[in-house]
């Protein structure tokens, strides 16, 4: 399923100005996160996990999309909240972040949300779990959204990772 | 003129199926008689559960040889290498083995590609650490 047949349009989004600040919402567990609409290539429905070997577990695997390996990435492991279940219906959203391509697995997908830019205000500030990678919390109908700074989360994974060679197998 | 093609050993250990290049493959054969010293097991691939078959490696970086127990060779598969794709740059940044060179499709389902002497320089690396 493509992020187009959802009508969302990121270059659309990355172009709008005005009192409104464009993000895409999912439902990681239970919670209502979002990030910079732009970042967002398109929505699929995972396909069968390949597991890899000497993972993290924030990266629970790579699925194949049109013939390309993406690598499925678990934002609630990596800041220490557990596992997102990932069942034949689950979607992801598949990002671009500086270099990297990954798929953010969530427990649905809300889709693109705007937010009055007066209306975002400053991330609490804890240091711990996803607090830590959030950049504003704004809020529309459907209630309180914490914003990500996704591209920060990213390399934060990255970093946080073992370089190959360097540990045991 | 036919498409380059690669040569490709699938094997398994535990539930999981891999591939390997056939080039870095001198033989196949059973782990009975091989002193246990020349077995490795335990690598990142995962357990085996039967302990039966071994892969004979050749490790011409360091001139060695060593047997990979495993569970099953599935067979040798010749595949095109426009179907064998790197690993993607996320994955391999963030991946705790160098071993895994990328996957190949297999009947249409992500297969991974080991690379067999990495895989065996890691886990007596690990073992003399």
């Amino acid at each position: 399923m493509s992020a187009a047949s959802d009508g969302f349009d990121p270059a659309g989004a990355s172009t709008r100005s005005g009192p409104e600040a464009w993000f895409f919402c999912l439902r990681i567990l239970g919670g209502r996160y979002a990030f910079e609409a732009p970042l967002v290539v398109e929505v699929v429905r995972l396909g069968p996990l390949t597991r890899l070997p000497a993972a993290p577990a924030f990266l629970p695997g790579v699925f194949t999309h049109r013939g390309e390996v993406l690598p499925v990435l678990d934002i609630g492991q990596l800041v220490g909240q557990g596992a997102v279940p990932i069942r034949p219906s689950t979607r992801a959203a598949i990002v671009h972040c500086g270099p990297w391509k990954v798929a953010v697995v969530s427990d649905a997908v809300e889709g693109l949300v705007s937010i009055p830019r007066r209306a975002l205000e400053p991330p609490p500030a804890e240091s711990t779990g996803m607090a830590e990678f959030l950049s504003a919390v704004g809020r529309d109908r459907g209630g309180a959204i914490a914003i990500l700074d996704l591209p920060r989360l990213v390399e934060t994974a990255r970093a946080r990772a073992v370089p190959a060679g360097s540990a045991p197998a | 003129m036919s498409a380059p093609v690669t040569e490709l050993l699938v094997f398994q250990v535990g539930a999981r199926v891999f591939a390997a290049a056939v080039q870095d493959v001198v033989r196949i054969g059973s782990v009975r008689d091989v002193p246990p010293e020349e077995l490795v097991e335990g690598t990142s691939l995962g357990a085996t559960l039967g302990r039966e078959r071994g892969i004979v490696v050749s490790d011409q970086q360091v001139g060695t040889e060593a047997t990979l127990v495993v569970d099953q060779v599935l067979g040798v598969r010749t595949v095109p290498d426009d179907e064998i794709r790197p690993l993607p740059a996320f994955a391999a940044a963030v991946l705790r083995t160098a071993a895994v060179a990328g996957f190949v499709l297999l009947d249409e389902a992500p297969t991974l590609l080991v690379d067999l002497p990495t895989l065996i320089r890691e886990r007596r690396a690990a073992a003399a650490a």
